[in-house]
């Protein structure tokens, strides 16, 4: 053994644990279901779901009262309703957004988003200009 | 017989103009064609005359790519928005300055400027690459095929090969000719509808998004160059003379690569309001992958051609730095990351074409590494007809089809799987056996194996940011459902990783090549090393990094910039250009240093974390539900004109300044910041802006001091408040002096004076009206303006949010015609609803020494530049 190959060796272990670590460490996209159950049994992992606006109940937020809080309804790809707490303040095209990625974990009736992906319609898709 | 009738004829397009472009797409096409065949023939038949050829057509295909620039710029300059392309990214009000960004926002003229650089590199290497031009400059035409093929906009049925920018409006989006209005002023007259585009996207209307993109470009194509020569150098059966030229055009695509980085984090910085220069976002991952690469790729040039050792990893790395290139390029522009990026592109439909292009890069180095000629054409042939049919089939069978053509597809999926790893593992074989060195006498004090393990760390780091990139595509591939990473787990796994690199970054310039002889070797190490540890005890005063990873983190990235300065004054090299290597290693430590201190100590200054969930919520088992305490408070709401505390310093949000923009509406609040012990103060200007067509954009606004930077942005604003209608309205009767209220007496309002003055449009009375609610007090001025000709009248109401009041003047009646008695009778309406109050909602961060990140990049680069030049010289020295 040279000190080339065994250098090669610890390099080669320090690569698969990365690659491991990496897919170690994922986290799953899930649905409000299963982000539920799977609460239970890790209750600090985080988990993304993909879900819409339920734009049928209001959404709050009340910067006076607390400039960090906004809860809403979404809907998941399933069709599961489930209210969302973000200790933010409300994301700037939340109403406007056709899908949204919430990464967070849920908490008896509350999906706590950590963090919140809007993503809105294309803006070229828009009617054809005015005059 | 009927469709003939129903031709129409299009009134004001100007389609000469796209004419003349398509005929240059097919041109630089066909040129591009032409001058890699006769390339390839003449590296094979060893003739003068198709070179010559070749060239000629290399340079009527340059001639064309630049044409089409041209046309493509005439047709957004005279706002010709028959075009598509000028429709969609550009606008009457787009300033002049900003045209030139419309050629980045869309797929088209992407390729276009890579066309653009290519061809300059080409010429460049025409110019100065001698005897490796023939067979470098195949495999560059060979690409400008496969960028022009992206451009040739040819559909056949479903089935579409590139996409081009001369493309009408009419027949990308056919709907828009079914209009109602188009139906009186006929479908022939649509210009006279769509007089103006859609605009460019408000985020690349910036100075740095001038910049940032054709120097990311600039580095992306640079990095095909140092590709070409390692296949040019096994096609050529030449040992390792094709490094000297690579290796120069490596550390020139290493430097702008950098710098092209560097700047998108500067842009994302300054104009986006996340918060910081890099999320890890996949697109930034995407350019930082070949970076990554090609600085290991140019470390085992250096090695290769000093000692002639690591010949295959020379090889491997150069040539799969451009792959990620081509990769990067797949994952940026095939929509694949979708959801993952806050960056969007959309999507051409040219994936399977992005995907044959990279596929075809593969093949040509594996087939580099062919020795046998014979054999050659036929493995060749073979790899390529499998390549070509199981990408036609998976994408000619669409995904969702069910039943019999489900099971085919996966087949056909997994087939191509299979073929693309067969190919690596024999790309990667036959590399190895033809250019394996013998690594016997292989010393621990030799440079090169500091060097070498220096690099492979840097590898290792690329597998990560790999693996995690790349998810998506293996969600894709193999229905997956995992979660991208987030930056939190980048950073966890990159903080140790780049340990090793700067230790050995540190020590391996005091080693020499082969064997150091130099008994000082290890008494320079301890002396840098014990240098370094003051320098960090003493910078630590100011950092006050506490955390120990952190601290070994600093130490190693200040030992990084000690040693190198060590070194370089130790050698004491003459020449100025000798110190390419330890300025840019010094700019590294730098870089590191500030993205250490800036991340580490950065501080939300509006950061409330009492401790207690300011909104707690009670659970179906009845408890408090505290989840709140781990999350941070971060935001602050600051009324208008009412100081606060945050941090250091006294804010008041003391005015807002509304600018009303052509298609959007802008917000200034303007925030004085006071310091509490200096009682320095500074302005801060965030803004928002109200885009009817991207939605709300805030753009952060940050103080830059040498040692920090105080960032801020607005998160939310009273404006964005749903506005209730005024009610209860009330008309009164009222003259100067005399009090009134409003219907339910919330508002105590007194007129206190009247100003008169002429306009063009007659006499206006603006009338001044103190109001009174709580505590507020405001002045009002509702005007009346009477037009002396006709005897018409016109009222402009004045009205406050702050208040919840609206005040209109009806009528007048004057009682006394002398105008300085103001005896008249005003006829007064006021209306009233919940006051709104003035407010912002407003984040602050400070970053410290965030400037060590610019400097490092700087510093980083003027080393860069050394040391191309030091090895443009040293081979113009080797050829004189």
């Amino acid at each position: 053994m040279k000190p080339l190959h065994i250098a090669l060796l610890i390099l080669a272990s320090i690569g698969v644990a990365a690659v491991v670590s990496v897919y170690g460490n994922t986290t799953q996209i899930v649905s409000f279901n299963a982000a539920d159950s799977l609460a239970k049994e890790e209750p600090n992992k985080e988990y993304h779901v993909y879900c819409k606006l339920n734009k049928a109940k209001e959404i709050q937020y009340d910067p006076q009262k607390d400039p960090n809080l906004l809860i809403f309804s979404a809907i998941d790809s399933l069709g599961t309703e489930k209210m969302v707490k973000y200790l933010k303040p409300k994301p700037q095209d939340l109403e406007r957004s056709e899908k949204i990625l919430i990464i967070g974990s849920s908490e008896g009736a509350y999906f706590h988003a950590k963090t919140i992906f809007s993503k809105c319609p294309s803006k070229y898709e828009d009617t054809p200009v005015k005059d | 017989m009927q469709t003939k009738s129903e031709i129409i004829t299009f009134n004001g397009e100007w389609l000469w103009l796209g004419n003349l472009g398509q005929i240059f797409v097919v041109l630089m096409f066909v040129t591009a064609l032409l001058s890699t065949i006769f390339y390839f023939r003449s590296v094979r038949n060893d003739s003068n005359q198709e070179a010559l050829f070749a060239r000629r057509s290399f340079y009527v295909h340059t001639f064309s790519v630049i044409a089409v620039f041209v046309i493509l710029f005439a047709i957004i300059f005279n706002h010709r928005f028959e075009y598509y392309y000028a429709w969609r990214h550009s606008s009457l009000s787009l300033p002049v300055y900003y045209m030139i960004s419309c050629f980045w926002e869309g797929q088209e003229g992407s390729f276009l400027l890579w066309l653009f650089w290519n061809a300059v590199i080409g010429l460049v290497l025409i110019k100065v690459s001698k005897k490796w031009e023939r067979s470098t400059m195949t495999i560059i035409a060979f690409a400008q095929i496969a960028l022009s093929s992206m451009l040739v906009g040819f559909h056949l049925g479903d089935f579409k090969f590139g996409s081009s920018p001369f493309d009408l409006l009419r027949e990308q989006r056919p709907d828009f000719l079914q209009i109602p209005i188009l139906g009186q002023l006929g479908i022939g007259n649509y210009l006279q509808v769509f007089k103006d585009g859609n605009g460019l996207n408000q985020l690349l209307q910036n100075y740095w998004m001038v910049i940032h993109p054709p120097t990311l470009f600039f580095g992306f194509a640079v990095a095909i160059v140092p590709f070409a020569y390692s296949i040019a150098g096994l096609w050529r059966k030449e040992d390792r003379s094709w490094i000297d030229p690579a290796l120069i055009w490596g550390l020139i695509c290493v430097g702008i690569l950098g710098t092209g980085i560097i700047m998108g984090g500067f842009w994302a910085y300054e104009s986006l309001s996340f918060g910081g220069y890099w999320a890890w976002d996949p697109v930034e991952n995407a350019s930082l992958l070949p970076w990554l690469i090609m600085a290991a790729a140019v470390h085992l040039m250096l090695i290769s051609k000093n000692t002639g050792r690591h010949i295959f990893t020379s090889h491997l790395l150069t040539q799969l730095s451009f792959w990620l290139v081509l990769y990067a390029t797949f994952l940026t522009r095939s929509g694949i990351l979708g959801e993952a990026s806050v960056h969007s592109f959309t999507d051409l439909g040219l994936s399977g074409q992005l995907l044959i292009f990279l596929l075809a890069f593969i093949v040509i180095s594996w087939a580099s590494t062919i020795d046998k000629k014979k054999s050659q054409n036929q493995i060749l042939v073979t790899v390529l007809g499998v390549f070509a049919l199981v990408i036609a089939l998976s994408y000619a069978i669409p995904e969702t089809q069910k039943g019999l053509y489900e099971g085919f597809h996966s087949i056909v999926k997994n087939g191509g799987i299979v073929a693309f790893l067969i190919v690596i593992v024999l790309f990667v074989y036959n590399l190895y056996k033809r250019t394996k060195t013998d690594l016997r006498d292989e010393h621990l004090s030799s440079r090169e194996f500091w060097m070498f393990m220096g690099s492979m760390f840097l590898i290792l780091s690329l597998i990560q940011v790999f693996s995690g990139t790349s998810i998506p595509v293996f969600n894709k591939l193999f229905g997956f459902k995992t979660a991208t990473p987030v930056a939190t787990d980048y950073n966890r796994v990159q903080l140790w990783m780049s340990m090793p690199i700067m230790a050995l970054m540190s020590i391996g310039q005091f080693f020499t090549y082969r064997e150091s002889k130099d008994g000082k070797l290890y008494k320079n190490i301890s002396i840098s090393f014990a240098l370094a540890f003051i320098v960090t005890i003493l910078v630590n005063l100011n950092f006050g990094v506490q955390e120990f990873k952190y601290l070994v983190f600093l130490f190693l990235a200040v030992w990084l910039v000690v040693a190198n300065a060590m070194y370089f004054i130790l050698k004491k090299k003459p020449k100025v250009f000798g110190w390419g290597s330890s300025v840019s290693h010094v700019g590294f430590g730098v870089l590191l240093t500030g993205v250490l201190i800036s991340s580490v100590n950065q501080k939300v200054l509006t950061s409330t974390q009492t401790g207690i969930d300011m909104a707690p919520e009670v659970n179906e088992k009845g408890q408090t539900d505290v989840k709140g305490i781990a999350f941070n408070r971060e935001n602050r709401i600051l009324y208008k004109n009412q100081k606060i505390e945050i941090g250091d310093y006294f804010a008041n949000y003391t005015k807002k300044e509304v600018g009303i923009g052509k298609d959007s509406i802008d917000k200034h609040f303007n925030i004085l910041f006071v310091d509490k012990v200096t009682k320095d103060s500074f302005l801060l200007r965030p803004k928002t802006q109200n885009n009817p067509k991207m939605g709300l954009i805030a753009e952060p606004s940050t103080k830059h001091y040498i040692s920090k930077d105080v960032f801020s942005h607005v998160n939310y604003e009273s404006g964005m408040d749903k506005v209730e209608p005024f009610s209860g309205f009330k008309t009164s009767n009222v003259k100067v002096g005399q009090t009134f209220s409003t219907e339910s007496g919330k508002c105590q309002m007194v007129v206190k004076s009247i100003d008169r003055y002429s306009s063009n449009q007659g006499i206006v009375l603006s009338v001044n009206i103190m109001v009174n609610r709580l505590n507020d007090s405001i002045l009002l001025h509702p005007e009346f303006r009477v037009n002396e000709q006709n005897g018409s009248f016109e009222a402009n109401p004045a009205e406050s949010n702050e208040l919840g009041l609206i005040l209109m003047i009806q009528n007048i009646k004057i009682l006394d015609p002398d105008p300085t008695k103001q005896n008249i009778e005003f006829q007064i309406q006021s209306g009233e609803k919940t006051p709104v109050k003035d407010y912002i909602v407003l984040k602050v961060i400070s970053f410290p020494w965030i400037n060590l990140v610019w400097a490092g990049t700087i510093i980083m680069l003027i080393g860069f530049i050394l040391a191309v030049v030091n090895r443009i010289k040293i081979q113009q020295k080797l050829a004189a």
